[in-house]
């Protein structure tokens, strides 16, 4: 995930802004990571580069 | 049927991702009429990517497409086309900040979701995070559509499951709203949207809409 995406992406549930935690980085990708709701506090998790933004009920398989 | 809750689709496309994504190569002509012609735009969205061959278009209009989907399986196969930034979501609740988006496309997804309220809010959120002059282009699965017996002029759609067979044969189902136009006409009333085109083609019910407060 790139940084800059940042500047566009809001929590789904009350499009608060995310704070970005990085735990991995490969050149300037953000790899790792946790982007947590400023608002509300769900926590969405960046994996394999991906941001994943899917709400809580919709994040698991059955 | 099979059960018809957002996650359950969600995991369908995850189940089918790869398989699915191989036969369906082409983009749709209506979408790649909306975007002939286009200015070049910073930022764009396509909203249901799958394989995101139509992210490749607007990629060649846009600085940045984001690439959103629920299904981490499909977004995998949009990552080997190397179209990006992605970014898994749900189309009814979108991550995105408000006015952040120049042009978008919505092609064959919002009839995935089972309820009406998930599609109103859908195009609602559409709607939400397009800039003041911003466009989106926006198709569902019409009962105009040669498969179904139902007449195109029916007020209702209808819900039904349309199997995916995987190559090892096992068969999938999957989850469709099928609209009818006129129910398609009467949900874009419904949502905070302006309907700026709205046409029925190819089996498909297809709309341009743009932000609600524009004046």
């Amino acid at each position: 995930m790139d940084e800059d995406l940042m500047d566009v992406i809001v929590c789904p549930l009350d499009k608060s802004e995310l704070e970005l935690s990085v735990e991995a980085r490969e050149d300037d990708e953000i790899v790792d990571g946790t982007l947590t709701c400023t608002e509300c506090g769900e926590t969405y998790p960046i994996e394999e580069g991906i941001p994943n933004l899917l709400p809580p009920d919709m994040r698991d398989a059955e | 049927m099979a059960d018809p809750s957002r996650r359950s689709v969600r995991a369908t496309y995850d189940r089918i991702g790869t398989h699915f994504a191989k036969t369906r190569a082409h983009p749709w002509p209506a979408v790649e009429a909306f975007l002939a012609d286009r200015d070049p735009v910073e930022r764009a969205l396509d909203a249901g990517c799958g394989n995101g061959r139509h992210a490749e278009l607007l990629a060649g209009i846009a600085d940045t497409t984001i690439c959103l989907d629920a299904s981490l399986a499909m977004l995998a196969t949009a990552a080997e086309r190397g179209v990006g930034p992605l970014v898994a979501g749900d189309i009814a609740r979108l991550p995105l900040g408000a006015g952040t988006i120049d042009l978008a496309v919505s092609i064959a997804t919002v009839h995935h979701l089972p309820e009406r309220s998930g599609r109103i809010a859908a195009l609602d959120d559409l709607a939400r995070v397009l800039a003041p002059e911003g466009r989106a282009l926006v198709s569902v699965w019409s009962t105009a559509h040669d498969r179904f017996d139902a007449s195109a002029d029916d007020q209702s759609g209808m819900d039904t499951t349309v199997d995916w067979t995987l190559p090892d044969d096992t068969v999938v189902e999957r989850f469709y709203h099928v609209y009818s136009p006129r129910e398609f006409d009467r949900d874009l009333a419904d949502a905070a949207v302006r309907v700026l085109d709205r046409f029925d083609e190819a089996g498909n019910c297809w709309a341009v809409i743009g932000p609600s407060d524009e004046s």
